[in-house]
Formats: structure tokens, sequence, C-alpha cells
């Protein structure tokens, strides 16, 4: 049954993982923050899910669940901010927000 | 075998998508290479016989997130974004032998031969029941004070959302023009 093994899981979770951190540098523009941020949360679900692959277990796949939630949540909020950041500042650019007080 | 193949292949195609996030200048673009990355994470799942998560991550992620992250992107004007630098050069090159530390670490780790044990507890009951029952089942009697939690999440966030992103020139101070 276990044809794939773990490593392979592990492998592409961890360069997903770190194209999102890359992502999460080296982006100008909020939004593209924001799905780089997504991209790297995909590659923490690869590795649950593969390593239930590998175990034979669901309790994985339970917290991937709660992750596919919450990211959702973060994507409704993030991008609440971020329409709220432009419609006040006008910037949707990450260096040009510099002050804190509006 | 038939599986390893479909397992690289939606591996490649979510690694391609996923270079295709960091690297493409236009926002528009940018979404798109999400939902396919989006969609090859997926296959990975069902691959690894994930049918929930699965479906979950192409109803919730492929379609509701990334529909959310294209209608914000045709809300908001992003003439400006198009006219500058999408990118931060140095601060990228900077993160980028960070990540690539991370990736010797990753191979140092496989090198010295760390394994995890199996163990299969459950296979027995995959097979029989199936992966949705098996998942819900746990999901609603040890996980349930969590899954509560999680809802009580999504509420809050919700009401964050719709207070952070109304129309109401009272809540802010806003000195713009």
């Amino acid at each position: 049954m276990k044809t794939i093994p773990l490593e392979a899981f592990l492998v592409v979770s961890m360069v997903l993982f770190g194209l999102g951190v890359i992502g999460i540098a080296a982006r100008r523009n909020l939004i593209t923050i924001l799905m780089s941020l997504e991209l790297a949360l995909n590659a923490v679900n690869i590795a649950l899910v593969g390593a239930d692959y590998y175990l034979g277990s669901v309790h994985g796949q339970i917290f991937a669940l709660f992750i596919i939630a919450l990211a959702a949540t973060e994507a409704a909020v993030g991008l609440g901010i971020i329409i709220a950041i432009f419609r006040l500042k006008r910037v949707e650019s990450s260096d040009e927000i510099r002050e804190l007080r509006g | 075998m038939g599986s390893v193949l479909i397992f690289g292949l939606f591996s490649f195609l979510a690694i391609a998508s996923g270079i295709g996030i960091i690297l493409l200048r236009n926002p528009i673009y940018v979404v798109v290479a999400l939902l396919s990355s989006l969609i090859a994470v997926a296959g990975i799942f069902f691959v690894a016989g994930a049918e929930l998560v699965g479906a979950l991550q192409l109803l919730i992620y492929a379609v509701a997130i990334a529909v959310f992250y294209i209608v914000v992107i045709s809300a908001v004007p992003w003439e400006k974004a198009k006219k500058t630098e999408s990118h931060y050069r140095f601060e990228g090159t900077i993160s980028l032998p960070i990540v690539l530390l991370l990736y010797a670490e990753m191979i140092l780790v496989f090198a010295l031969g760390v394994k995890a044990s199996p163990e299969g507890k459950f296979r027995a009951f995959i097979e029989k029941l199936g992966n949705t029952e098996v998942v819900g089942a746990i999901l609603f009697s040890k996980y349930f004070l969590a899954f509560e939690v999680v809802s009580l999440v999504l509420l809050i966030g919700m009401i964050g959302a719709v207070l952070i992103g109304r129309k109401e020139s009272q809540t802010y101070e806003d000195d713009t023009p």
C-alpha cells in the first residue's frame, strides 16, 4: 500500500514552504504577500497528510482541516485589512506603510 | 508505480506554480499560479488517500479563497503597482541563502537516516470504513472541543472582517482627501 516514501512528501512540503518564505520576504505587493502565506500553509498540509499516509492514521488530516478553516479566516481578515489600508492611505506596497498612527 | 508517477506529476506542477507565485509580476497572474498550485496540492492529497481533505481543499481553497482574492484584486485599482517594482531585490537575495540552508538541513536529516516509526493502528479501520467516515468519527469525538473553538474563531474572524472592511468615516481618522 505504501508505494510513495514519506521522504517524498516531506521534500515537496519543504520546497513549497521555502518558496512561500521567499515570497513573503521578497514580494512588495500586500496581496501577493498573503498569497505566499497561503502557499506556506499548504506546504504544512502536505507534510501532515503525507505523515498520515505513512503512519496509516487520520489525525494529521484532522489538523489539515483545522488549518484550512483557519486559512479561510486569515484570508478574510487579511484582505479586509488590506482594503482598509488602501481606502485610508491609497498605498498597496508594503514599504509605503511607515506610520503607526494613521 | 502509477501512484508514484501521478505524485511526481502533481509535485512538479505544485513546485512550478510556487515558483510562478514568487516570480510573476502581475497580481492576476499570481492568483492564477496560486490556483494551479492549490489544485496540484489537492491532487497530492488524493494520491495520499485523503479524499475528504482533498475535496475540502478544492472546495474551500481553490473555489472560495481564490475567487475571494480575484474579487479583491479587481475591486482595488492597482495601476500604481504595475508601474513600480514588484519585488524587493535586496531582501529576496538575502532570504534565498537562508531557505537554501533550510533545504541543506533537510538533506542532512535524511542523510543521517532519521525515520518515523510506522504504526498502522488505524489502517484496518480506514480500509473497512473509508477515509471520510474515520475522519468524521475522530473529529467529532476526540477533537470535538477544537472543532467548536474553530467555529468560534470563524465567527470572530467574520465579525472582524466586516468591522475592518466597512465604509464608515467615524471609525477611522481619515486625513486623506
